[in-house]
């Protein structure tokens, strides 16, 4: 299918420059190593970093934000690593994503469901560190709402 | 004093200036201010009828200062302070104002501009009024020439200027000169072999009644200037009598010490007493001292090569107790050419270079097609086996910011060669990875397109990974090269049987000691800085030292020659003159003030000042040739005692004082 270079969103390439991660995805020159140290592509022919940034610098903004192809990365930093450009790609992905969730190209039930996978897992993890204060504390026999009660009272006399 | 006549010209440097600043304003703002009594704008001043302007003022007027506002100082002062004297008046006698660099070029506002550029000129008319007139002096130049490397680079350049007649000293720190040259088999895109056309020029160099060789050598210290550097070089010692050896070769044959050779890339041994290769000039033996069995146990064991030495080259004596000698040399100007060190690939694991066995970097392959190389001439794997699949990578440790972000600019050619010997000498498949290919040079596209005919197999992408995981029946027990064929949009992998790596060139690693040395700048990648890029291409901020070769970037060799050729004629042209004008704009010591505490000679990086005892009192006195005019001594001056002319703290601080003024 042809790409029509007018017709596309010349603005996108700088959109992703600005996101944390994307500065330097305008010094790609598609030597393609990205690609062929990665672990995905190797599995699915359908995905190809180099392609991926083309598309980014060509301005292909709807094809590439409404794709799964961000979601596909696995994060393992190999290209990242590797890349003679410093094109950061899986620094990339994540600016890619949260460009995504933000420009509305995600169906609102997965954004819910991150949250709530998100929200899951920071509660978990309160539990799980509370659960190991509270084990310490019986060993050495101390209160620990108690110590922070006294602590407070400690920097409130300060004031 | 007579009456100070002042005459300003401000420049419109086309629109470069008059774009973004009202430059009549300037003027005639000019013309408002005291001691002022001409003031001019003009299209272009640097022109004839704009130097023509001062002159004829200078006439009419009977101008004894003059100021321009153009351009940078380091543009075009230098035309103004001539058009001044061509004029008859002091060269010191005028002040630039840049309003240019400082202005139109740095701001948008042109309301603001033409403040500033008034502020520029006046702070510049004020200075002026100070200007004294400064004597120029000359002094004579040393016609001999050092050149530092005998590398193609330095072997072209000393040629040339021993050509002329002139005398050259070549210092080279290995046993032979050749340089990285020397090494290679043939040359691209022409395919003349290396040695060939080398080794005409190194016996030249050898026996030209001009150039006095200091092989295995290395420059100690160098003090002086243009002009009359003084120069020590270390001699090393070979610990052979070099006026008796013929270069037989019978000491080596019968050394049973070995170590990797240098010269043949580790792919061959060398003995401890050895000639690094047969057509070495100086064609003489050198010993090993950390290798020599006779040396290290002090004369107690071996000594084959002092039985077999039918010259008596070699002796007990030469073994045990030569030693380096120091020699010193004085020379007018300095060439260096110090040449470039070979990227090492084993920084890059994932191309398992050190790991693999038939993974090799280009300079290795080059001794491997080398008639006279470890081989043969034969392309070989480790075990003896003729490869039949060869790939060649391009770009390893150049155009990769993990390493060199600069292309080495000869890795495309040489990479095309390779593929054609492989063809040549195999019957191999040859796979080229690249990522662009480069072939800028004369005949350098044809070659390319010879290589295509020829049906070398051409991947755009870059290769990711060499290993030996073989997933196939076919992939076992070879080398696997992974990448992606970008072209095609598909990984690739491709069963080669040897791995070449196109390792990039890179600056020496003693090239910051070499820098102090000449004191020499060096870029952000190592390499060392000409003074303009474009048109000052092999001069130095250094006058004098001139560099030549890969010591400033990667090039080939049809630049490197090129280059090499220019320094000469800096160098002779230098000789020809027989003289440098000296910087008048240099350190002045004050005697009555000064205490002769020596903190100027201290500071002092060209070792200008120097305290004496005049008339029995000790004072700083300074050698106007050595002295740059930088102001490091009058820094530290504790009394005040060292002025530097034409930055006297009266102009300086009239400067300064009208920049601040408020109006």
């Amino acid at each position: 299918m042809t790409v029509v270079l007018n017709e596309q969103d010349t603005k996108f390439k700088y959109d992703v420059a600005e996101e944390p991660g994307g500065e330097n995805i305008k010094l790609c020159f598609a030597c393609g190593l990205c690609t062929a140290s990665c672990p995905v592509a190797d599995i699915d022919p359908e995905y190809n970093p180099r392609k991926i940034i083309r598309m980014v610098l060509l301005g292909m903004r709807k094809e590439v934000l409404s794709s799964n192809l961000p979601w596909l990365c696995t994060q393992c930093y190999t290209c990242q690593a590797h890349c003679p450009q410093n094109v950061k790609f899986s620094d990339v992905m994540k600016a890619l994503r949260s460009m995504a969730v933000r420009e509305g190209y995600v169906h609102p039930s997965f954004v819910e469901q991150i949250k709530e996978i998100d929200s899951f897992s920071q509660k978990s993890r309160h539990q799980m560190v509370l659960s190991i204060v509270d084990k310490k504390a019986e060993e050495l026999k101390i209160d620990p709402a108690k110590l922070a009660e006294e602590a407070l009272e400690k920097e409130k006399a300060k004031v | 004093m007579e009456e100070v006549k002042i005459g300003v010209y401000v420049c419109h440097c086309g629109l470069n200036i008059a774009g973004t600043v009202d430059v009549e304003e300037v003027a005639k703002y000019a013309a408002t201010l005291p001691s002022v009594v001409v003031s001019r704008d003009y299209r272009y001043m640097c022109s004839d009828p704009g130097q023509d302007l001062i002159k004829n003022d200078i006439k009419e007027y009977g101008l004894n200062r003059a100021v321009v506002a153009s351009c940078s100082p380091r543009m075009h002062e230098l035309t103004f302070r001539n058009a001044c004297q061509e004029g008859g008046l002091n060269p010191y006698l005028y002040e630039h104002a840049n309003i240019r660099e400082h202005c139109s070029w740095v701001h948008d506002d042109k309301k603001i501009n033409t403040e500033k550029a008034k502020d520029l000129v006046r702070a510049a008319v004020r200075r002026v009024y100070h200007h004294e007139p400064l004597e120029v002096k000359e002094a004579p130049v040393n016609p001999n020439v050092l050149v530092v490397g005998g590398g193609i680079a330095g072997i072209q350049a000393a040629l040339d200027i021993a050509n002329g007649e002139k005398r050259v000293y070549l210092v080279e720190r290995e046993p032979s000169i050749g340089g990285h040259m020397i090494q290679l088999d043939r040359t691209f895109p022409t395919l003349d072999c290396s040695e060939c056309i080398l080794t005409p020029k190194m016996a030249d160099v050898g026996h030209h009644p001009f150039i006095e060789l200091l092989a295995y050598s290395e420059v100690e210290e160098v003090s002086g200037s243009i002009g009359q550097f003084k120069v020590k070089v270390r001699k090393k010692a070979r610990h052979i009598d070099e006026s008796k050896c013929v270069g037989c070769g019978i000491c080596e044959e019968k050394c049973p010490w070995k170590v990797p050779s240098e010269f043949e890339m580790g792919l061959a041994m060398r003995k401890a007493i050895y000639i690094p290769f047969a057509q070495a000039i100086p064609n003489l033996v050198t010993v090993d001292p950390d290798l020599c069995v006779y040396i290290q146990s002090n004369g107690k064991k071996c000594g084959a090569c002092i039985k077999f030495c039918e010259a008596k080259a070699i002796t007990p004596e030469t073994l045990l107790n030569q030693t380096d000698q120091i020699i010193e040399l004085e020379v007018g100007s300095i060439i260096v050419a110090t040449g470039y060190d070979q990227f090492d690939p084993s920084v890059i694991p994932q191309y398992g270079y050190g790991k693999y066995d038939n993974v090799l970097t280009g300079l290795q392959f080059e001794r491997m097609t080398c008639a006279a190389g470890p081989t043969g001439g034969k392309v070989l794997l480790k075990d003896g086996r003729e490869p039949e699949s060869v790939t060649i990578i391009h770009c390893v440790g150049s155009r990769d910011q993990n390493y060199h972000e600069y292309c080495s600019r000869v890795c495309c050619m040489y990479g095309l060669k390779y593929a054609h010997l492989i063809k040549e000498f195999t019957k191999a498949d040859v796979y080229e990875f690249y990522i662009d290919m480069r072939c800028f040079g004369e005949g350098y596209e044809e070659f390319y397109k010879r290589l295509s005919e020829e049906g070398v197999n051409f991947i755009r992408g870059k290769v990711a990974k060499v290993t030996d995981q073989a997933v196939t029946e076919e992939e076992k027990g070879r080398l696997i090269v992974v990448a992606e064929d970008t072209l095609l949009g598909r990984l690739i992998r491709v069963p080669a049987d040897m791995v070449i790596l196109c390792a990039a060139l890179e600056a020496r690693a003693d090239a910051d000691k070499v820098a102090s040395l000449f004191t020499l700048n060096r870029r952000a990648d190592g390499f060392f800085l000409e003074r303009h890029v474009k048109l000052d291409p092999v001069a130095t901020p250094t006058d004098g030292v001139f560099i030549a070769g890969c010591c400033e970037g990667p090039r080939d060799i049809p630049d490197t020659v090129a280059q090499a050729e220019a320094t000469a004629a800096k160098a002779l042209s230098l000789i020809s003159k027989g003289k440098i004008t000296l910087e008048s704009a240099i350190a002045n010591v004050d005697e009555t003030r000064c205490l002769g505490c020596g903190r100027c000679e201290e500071i002092c990086t060209f070792h200008a000042p120097k305290v004496i005892s005049k008339n029995g009192v000790m004072v700083s006195e300074i050698n106007e040739t050595l002295c740059k005019g930088c102001g490091a001594c009058a820094v530290v001056c504790p009394t005040g005692a060292m002025l530097i002319r034409h930055y006297k703290p009266e102009q300086i601080l009239n400067q300064v004082a009208a920049l601040t003024e408020v109006l």
